[in-house]
C-alpha cells in the first residue's frame, strides 16, 4: 500500500513538473524513475485512480503533516524532500531575524534540510522551504518567522 | 525531537546533543574562575553560578563559614563538592555563547570535535601568555609565583666540570686514607675506602670544583692540587659551555592571564596580555577582612598585609590592581558589597552576529 501512494506522489510530481514546460526525460532524471513509467504516468496507465486520490489528499494536509507522511511513505530521505518540494501546495517565505544565536537547533531539526548556518547567524532558504515551522517551534530565541506566500 | 544528553564525573559534566553534526559542551571545574560571566551572557537562562562560588568560603549549615583548614573541611567533605556552575541541559541549547565568552577553557563548545576557539566564526578573546625563551634565563621566578601551576620550567644545568678548571691528584704514597677530605669536600667528589687491606682514595674530577678544601686539611699533605680558572680560565673554560639552557611550557588550559609571570620575570621573556581592561577598588570601610574574596580570587590579586604582631586587628585587603584580570568573582563573593570592579574594554576578534556583539558588549560596565 505505502508503494502505492507513493506512485500516487509521483504521478502528481510528474504531472506538476508536465505543467511546468518539462519533458518526460527531464521529468525522469528529476524524480529518479525511468522515462517509460514517466510516459505511462502521463498517460494515465499504470496506476490506480485510488492511489492518486490518497496521494493528492496528503498533499493537502497541513504542511507538516504533508512532510511526516512524505518521510514515512518513501525509503530515501532526498526523495521525500522532492517530492515536498515539487507537491507542495503553497509558497512560504523563512525568516530568521536578528536575534538569532546561532545554536543550530534550527538547521538540526529542518528535515527539507533548507537552513544552514552561517557566521553564527541561521540563512533558510525559502525555495526548500516547506512551511512544517518545526524550527521555529524549536528556536529558543523566536527568532524564525514562516510566513505563507 | 532532538535530546541533549549530560554525563557528569565528579564536578565536571558534558552535554551532547547529536544530529548530523555533534555538538558538545563540556565544564571543567578546576579550570573555573566562578565569575559568573556564563550565568548572565546565557540566552536561555540554563546556568546558575552555585553558592560554593558565590561565598567561596566552606559553607557549613545554619549559614556559618569558615575559610577552611583542610583537616576541618575533610568532616564537610559532602557539603564542599558543589560544582562551580550547574547547566540544565533540558534548557540548553548548545549555542556555545557561555564558551565563546568565557575567559577561561572551562566552558568549551566542540562542533564535530572541534573547538569553537580554533572556529573563525566564534568571537575569540585577544589574550595571550607567552615566554620567549630567548629573553628566559630559566629562574624559574614565574613558575613559583603562577597562582595557577600553570608554569613548567625546564632547566637543563651546564656541567660543573665545564665551569672549573684545574689539576688535582693524590700521592698514595703519603695517603693514611683518614677520609678527613671525604667529609669536608663540599662537592662530594671524593671517596675514600678505610677497610683494612682494602684502602683507597678516588677523585671524580666531573665534580671537583679545585677550591683546595682537601688538599689544606690533609694532614699528611697527600693531595696536589691547584685551581687554574683565574690564570688560565680563559683558555680552558668555553663561555658557551656555562649557559643555561631549558624549556618553559604555559599550560593555556590553567592560563588566566594574570600577569603575575610578567611581573616578577627579571628579563623581558614573559609577557601576557589580558582579555579585560578596567580597574578593582576596594572600599575599606566595607571590607571586614573575611577572606571570602582572597579565596575565589584565583590571579592572587588580593591578599592581606602581612600581620604586625600577635593580636593584631586583621586590616581590610589589598587588591594587586596589576594582576587583576577584572573577572569579577572577588566582587560577587563579597558580602559586604567591598569590591567594586570595572570592565571597560573587552578585546575580543570582530563578529557578525549581532546577538553575539551584544553579549560581549553586555559584560563592559
Amino acid at each position: 500500500m505505502p508503494k502505492h501512494i507513493a506512485s500516487g506522489l509521483k504521478y502528481l510530481a510528474a504531472v506538476k513538473l508536465k505543467n511546468m514546460g518539462k519533458t518526460h526525460q527531464e521529468i525522469a532524471k528529476e524524480l529518479s524513475v525511468d522515462r517509460s513509467t514517466i510516459s505511462h504516468y502521463l498517460n494515465g496507465s499504470n496506476l490506480s485512480w485510488n492511489s492518486i486520490e490518497v496521494a493528492r489528499t496528503i498533499t493537502e494536509f497541513c504542511p507538516r503533516d504533508f512532510l511526516k507522511m512524505a518521510f514515512a511513505v518513501f525509503d530515501k530521505p532526498e526523495e521525500s524532500r522532492k517530492i515536498v518540494n515539487i507537491c507542495r501546495i503553497r509558497n512560504y517565505d523563512a525568516i530568521i531575524e536578528d536575534s538569532c544565536i546561532g545554536c543550530g537547533l534550527c538547521v538540526n531539526v529542518c528535515m527539507m534540510k533548507a537552513i544552514k548556518l552561517e557566521s553564527l547567524h541561521a540563512h533558510a532558504d525559502s525555495i526548500q522551504c516547506c512551511g512544517c515551522q518545526l524550527c521555529s517551534d524549536e528556536c529558543p530565541t523566536n527568532s524564525i518567522k514562516i510566513l505563507e506566500i | 525531537m532532538i535530546r541533549n544528553l549530560k554525563e557528569v564525573k565528579d564536578n565536571n559534566f558534558d552535554i551532547t546533543r547529536a544530529a548530523e553534526e555533534v555538538r558538545n559542551l563540556s565544564f571543567n571545574d578546576h579550570v573555573c574562575l566562578g565569575c559568573g560571566i556564563c550565568e548572565s551572557t546565557c540566552p536561555v537562562e540554563a546556568i546558575t553560578l552555585n553558592a560554593i562560588a558565590i561565598d567561596a568560603r566552606h559553607r557549613i549549615s545554619n549559614d556559618v563559614y569558615f575559610s577552611g583548614h583542610d583537616k576541618i573541611a575533610q568532616n564537610f567533605k559532602e557539603d564542599f563538592d558543589v560544582q562551580r556552575i550547574s547547566i540544565d541541559e533540558s534548557k540548553c541549547v548548545l549555542c556555545g555563547m557561555c564558551s565563546g565568552l568565557c575567559p577561561v577553557d572551562a566552558l568549551v563548545l566542540t562542533i564535530d570535535d572541534v573547538p569553537i576557539k580554533e572556529i573563525e566564526a566564534y568571537p575569540h578573546y585577544n589574550a595571550f601568555s607567552e615566554i620567549d625563551d630567548d629573553e628566559c634565563v630559566y629562574c624559574k621566578r614565574c613558575e613559583i609565583a603562577c597562582p595557577r601551576d600553570a608554569i613548567v620550567i625546564e632547566r637543563i644545568l651546564p656541567d660543573r666540570a665545564d665551569l672549573v678548571t684545574g689539576e688535582i691528584e693524590v700521592d698514595d704514597e703519603e695517603c693514611i686514607y683518614c677520609g678527613v677530605c671525604e667529609e669536608l669536600c663540599p662537592a662530594e667528589a671524593i671517596v675514600v675506602d678505610k677497610e683494612t687491606g682494602k684502602e683507597s682514595i678516588v677523585i671524580d674530577k666531573d665534580k671537583c670544583v679545585y677550591c683546595l678544601v682537601c688538599k689544606k686539611s690533609c694532614p699528611t699533605n697527600a693531595i696536589k692540587a691547584i685551581c687554574r680558572s683565574c690564570s688560565y680560565g680563559e683558555y680552558d673554560l668555553d663561555p658557551a659551555k656555562a649557559v643555561v639552557k631549558g624549556n618553559s611550557v604555559i599550560d593555556s588550559e590553567l592560563c588566566v592571564y594574570c600577569g603575575w609571570c610578567e611581573g616578577v620575570c627579571p628579563t623581558d621573556a614573559a609577557k601576557v596580555k589580558k582579555p579585560f581592561e578596567g580597574s578593582i577598588e576596594v572600599d575599606d570601610d566595607k571590607c571586614q577582612a573575611c577572606g571570602a574574596c582572597v579565596d575565589i580570587c584565583q590571579c592572587n590579586a588580593l591578599a592581606f598585609p602581612v600581620s604586625s604582631g600577635p593580636g593584631s586587628r586583621m586590616e581590610h585587603v589589598i587588591a594587586y590592581d596589576e594582576y587583576c584580570v577584572r573577572c569579577k568573582a572577588c566582587a560577587k563573593a563579597c558580602p559586604n558589597g567591598a569590591i567594586t570592579v570595572t570592565r571597560t574594554e573587552v578585546d575580543h576578534t570582530p563578529i557578525n552576529s549581532t546577538t553575539w556583539k551584544e553579549a560581549l558588549d553586555a559584560i563592559k560596565d
